[in-house]
């Protein structure tokens, strides 16, 4: 959207003409389809990552060490994932339009990739480590930065629908 | 008398007030979502552990009693901003099919809560540590993912009220 001399606008024009997306739009029941599978996947997805976070943030299942789980919370934040992508992609593309001119789906993805650059990088690292050499500040620090991060995903998310 | 309930409720002016707010619905709407990230999310969580295809070198008490705080927190914002949203456009839910289904499967969901715990959860210490509890508990699991995901999908759904059954809209709720 900004001026940067390199656009977008042509990859969204081909999304929103593709015979994908005008078949989205003439079934009736595809968008609700997709729709619904995208929440009941983000659903899993908050909950696995959440499971973590908590974690973090010293409380939820302080019991059990942080690396075993983070490795049990992992297969289904990853699997969500794909699930959220696999659903969120006939979305994009048969609203493609309005995506591309709404401020919040770009505060979305901008938001989307800083939350799975963390989540697979630094959040990964910090689950893996020795609880003891962590300290007590980092993990939390983590945890709120991921749990903020994802909100904004999801306030970006919901408000793309509702202004347009 | 449940439509001239809605009806009167509908005609309250903070009804009004929160319906012709142009912020109240946005804020209401996404907050509903946040806390259904929550609760949902982490009563998922608790369910994979019952079930036993997940968290399973969690103890069944921990999963259950140290999510609980952070699930009802998920719970009271969700409770408290769906019943807002109710509250602004009384008549727009009345109508509407999944509405109705959606609070049918909530109080499924609340029975099979109050089952799995007066019962099931009774005898939790002899199998609290197994990765695979027996058959009664990972059916209560199952149970409530099912219906979890069904309230999720029900509920998304209430923003299609044309898609419903002919005879339901034969009802001509609308008035």
């Amino acid at each position: 959207m900004e001026e940067t001399g390199f656009s977008l606008q042509p990859f969204f024009v081909w999304m929103q003409e593709s015979s994908f997306s005008q078949f989205m739009l003439d079934t009736t029941w595809s968008q609700p389809i997709v729709q619904v599978m995208h929440l009941v996947a983000l659903s899993i997805f908050a909950g696995s990552v959440l499971i973590v976070d908590l974690r973090l943030l010293g409380v939820g299942v302080v019991k059990t060490p942080l690396a075993k789980v983070a490795d049990e919370a992992t297969p289904w934040m990853v699997w969500a994932l794909v699930a959220l992508l696999i659903t969120g992609t006939p979305s994009l593309m048969s609203l493609a339009m309005k995506q591309y001119f709404s401020p919040f789906f770009w505060w979305k993805m901008q938001l989307l990739v800083l939350g799975l650059i963390f989540t697979f990088t630094i959040r990964r690292r910090l689950t893996q480590t020795d609880e003891a050499k962590l300290g007590p500040v980092w993990p939390k620090v983590a945890g709120m930065f991921s749990i903020s991060v994802w909100c904004g995903v999801a306030i970006g998310a919901r408000l793309i629908g509702l202004f347009s | 008398m449940l439509r001239a309930l809605f009806e009167t409720v509908e005609a309250f002016p903070s009804s009004v007030a929160i319906r012709e707010s142009l912020n109240a619905y946005p804020i209401l709407l996404t907050s509903h979502v946040i806390g259904m990230c929550a609760f949902a999310g982490l009563v998922m969580m608790m369910d994979f552990r019952l079930a036993g295809v997940g968290n399973r070198s969690t103890s069944i008490t921990d999963v259950q009693g140290r999510l609980f705080p952070w699930q009802m927190v998920g719970m009271v914002i969700s409770a408290v901003t769906g019943l807002l949203l109710l509250y602004g456009q009384p008549m727009r839910f009345y109508p509407n099919f999944y509405f109705w289904i959606k609070n049918v499967l909530m109080v499924l969901a609340a029975v099979n809560i109050w089952y799995f715990h007066t019962k099931t959860y009774q005898t939790v210490e002899e199998w609290n540590t197994d990765p695979t509890p027996p058959f009664a508990a990972r059916l209560a699991g199952i149970v409530s993912i099912v219906l979890w995901a069904a309230i999720v999908i029900i509920g998304r759904m209430i923003a299609y009220p044309g898609l419903v059954p002919q005879w339901w809209l034969d009802l001509r709720l609308e008035g």
